[in-house]
């Protein structure tokens, strides 16, 4: 059998190189399939490598606990809420907690002015903690201070692309934007840290938490978010079971009830994110999958022709003695290995068509193809040229030598 | 199967019939042939006689309607596709008009064809095909495609491809009815040396001149054999 193979692959390599240009042709569907499965595939996991990186630097052991409302009961107007007791039970209760921080995001207007420029950002209310819990350092001036948060300070800590919009000076340190019609002063301008999945972390404005609730008003009803980081021996199980107790418990849930609130840990968010990616994946790489199929009837239809045009030399392989099985190998491999070819090319030609997409734009994070995608690039282009070689092949290895023989 | 005796061929009352329409063509009737090794046998015929149909059955690529053939002891009739081919490839070299060689293959490619399904390495495929190729006097052409040959020369790469197997019959279908007279001249002169080497030779032709060069000459006319003389034996 071995050497049947052998044989085969060397006169089918014979009959491809014989026909060079006709074989690059036949192959071609087989090349733009490949290469542009792995084009997407090399940018999709290109994303989430570096999708990964970016979420290990906000710290793997940061939770943050948000209000949760099934749709069905916000219909009937309800609405859950994390408040500000909450906080102080956590804070009091919980252990296993080094860090911890409320946000209260803007509720009204997010907008932000300086001089003639205004801008949209994301305003939220937080505590020095949030440096610690958020991974977020002042590039010049100072953080958000505990004392800012006692005296309702109005100050600002902005991020870069705030700065940048604004047209603020280099070191906007002192200067003063406003906020929902409140002047504060920017005291700190926050290190730039580029963004994730379009999500600009450099969009932000930071503003002191109890300053955030006075100019929200005396709206006593309001819904923070409480992001926390972990201490060094703290289980991550423990503390969600031990918060999900606590919190359970000051909601007054009966324990039929769904919990009201989220636990999310920067994992679960990258988790959920590599989940959108492999789905983004798969769709992508289905759609394109159907153009290898496409490439696999082409090579069929070559290789009928081909069958075709050999008949009389099928009929004088067969007249000095090959078997079916000799055929049958020679045109099966044939087919195979000229959509292995394909694929190969395809490979080399998708790896360039992904890394020129991803270093022509700014941002996108370097291609990079993992070893399961050429092993399934490959395998599946050989699948293709069996699947669709066995027709031609079997064709020619049933020819009649005699009929064969005297085919003109 | 309780065959011992010294004929290399021996065909028993070989009928081959083909429906044409509503007609039945008995292109093969009851023909009973024995051939023994060593010897160089002319059939000769008209076209429509039923010589290539008796070559194909004897060449073991058709089947007979009915009628036993006995190759070198084996019952033929009785094996598969596949070991037919086995037959054709160890028992027969075939020898066409048209002489079949594979036309992207060279001369030595050609003859070493039929090697590759004898499980033969390459090297030793190689050498086999030039001592073939230089017996038939091509052994400064064994690189070149059939067609930078002349005929003759092509007719001998396909001889040396029927030899190299070292078969018990050489079988050649009209071998010089491509060729002008000189060359056919000389591809007859290289079946007499076979032949005076002991090979087992059966031509099939038209031509009187090619059938008398052999020991004995069968006469077919539609689908039977109507004379069966010694060669040079006057034709009435």
């Amino acid at each position: 059998m071995f050497y049947v193979i052998l044989e085969s692959t060397r006169s089918a390599l014979i009959s491809i190189l014989a026909h060079g240009l006709r074989s690059f042709l036949t192959t071609l569907g087989i090349v733009i399939g490949v290469a542009s499965v792995i084009a997407v595939i090399s940018l999709t996991q290109g994303m989430s490598a570096f999708i990964g990186e970016s979420f290990s630097s906000l710290g793997s052991n940061s939770l943050t606990i948000q209000s949760y409302t099934p749709i069905s009961e916000a219909m009937r107007g309800v609405r859950a809420r994390l408040t500000p007791e909450d906080l102080e039970l956590i804070e009091r209760r919980a252990g296993g907690v080094a860090s911890i921080t409320p946000i209260l995001y803007a509720s009204r207007s997010s907008q932000v002015r300086y001089a003639a420029q205004t801008t949209f950002s994301q305003i939220m209310g937080t505590t020095y903690a949030y440096r610690d819990v958020a991974q977020a350092w002042v590039q010049s001036g100072r953080f958000i201070a505990e004392s800012d948060n006692l005296t309702r300070r109005r100050v600002t800590v902005i991020g870069e692309k705030v700065r940048d919009d604004l047209g603020l000076p280099e070191n906007p340190v002192n200067e003063y934007v406003e906020l929902g019609g409140e002047w504060f002063k920017i005291i700190g301008l926050l290190e730039a840290k580029g963004d994730v999945m379009g999500f600009d972390q450099d969009d932000i404005v930071l503003v002191p938490y109890s300053t955030m609730r006075s100019l929200a008003g005396n709206q006593s009803q309001i819904d923070i978010q409480i992001q926390l980081s972990l201490s060094e021996q703290a289980e991550v199980d423990d503390v969600t079971r031990q918060l999900t107790a606590l919190l359970r418990n000051a909601h007054d849930l009966e324990p039929d009830e769904d919990d009201d609130f989220r636990i999310n840990t920067a994992e679960q968010l990258m988790e959920t994110f590599d989940t959108i990616i492999s789905m983004v994946t798969l769709v992508i790489g289905g759609i394109v999958s159907i153009s290898l199929l496409v490439g696999g009837i082409g090579i069929m239809n070559i290789m009928l022709v081909s069958v075709t045009e050999r008949t009389r030399e099928i009929g004088i392989c067969k007249a000095i003695g090959a078997k079916r099985l000799h055929i049958l190998a020679q045109f099966l491999i044939e087919a195979m290995l000229l959509s292995l070819l394909g694929g190969l090319i395809g490979l080399a030609l998708g790896y360039g068509l992904g890394t020129a997409i991803s270093s022509s734009i700014d941002s996108f994070p370097p291609a990079s193809i993992p070893l399961w995608a050429i092993a399934l690039a490959l395998g599946f282009s050989g699948f293709v040229g069996v699947l669709f070689g066995i027709l031609p092949a079997a064709k020619a290895a049933n020819l009649d030598p005699i009929d064969a023989l005297r085919y003109e | 199967m309780n065959i011992a005796d010294d004929n290399l061929i021996r065909l028993h009352d070989i009928s081959k019939h083909y429906e044409m329409g509503s007609t039945l063509v008995r292109a093969l009737d009851d023909i009973s042939v024995e051939i023994q090794r060593g010897d160089w046998v002319s059939f000769i015929g008209s076209s429509g006689s039923g010589k290539s149909t008796f070559l194909n059955i004897l060449g073991c690529l058709d089947r007979p309607t009915q009628g036993e053939y006995f190759l070198n002891g084996v019952y033929v009739e009785e094996l598969g596709p596949n070991r037919l081919a086995e037959i054709r490839n160890r028992e027969i070299g075939f020898i066409f008009q048209s002489f079949n060689l594979l036309p992207r293959a060279t001369a030595l490619g050609n003859v070493m064809q039929p090697l590759v399904y004898r499980r033969i390495g390459y090297r030793q495929r190689r050498e086999m095909a030039r001592q073939a190729l230089d017996r038939v006097g091509l052994g400064d052409r064994v690189d070149h495609l059939p067609n930078q040959l002349s005929g003759g020369q092509r007719q001998r790469v396909a001889i040396a491809r029927a030899l190299v197997t070292e078969p018990s019959i050489l079988l050649a279908d009209e071998p010089t009815g491509n060729l002008d007279s000189q060359t056919s001249a000389d591809i007859m002169q290289l079946f007499d040396q076979l032949h005076r080497e002991g090979q087992t030779l059966i031509l099939v032709t038209h031509e009187e001149d090619v059938a008398g060069l052999g020991d004995r000459v069968i006469e077919l006319l539609d689908g039977k054999i109507i004379r069966d003389r010694r060669a040079g034996e006057p034709l009435h």
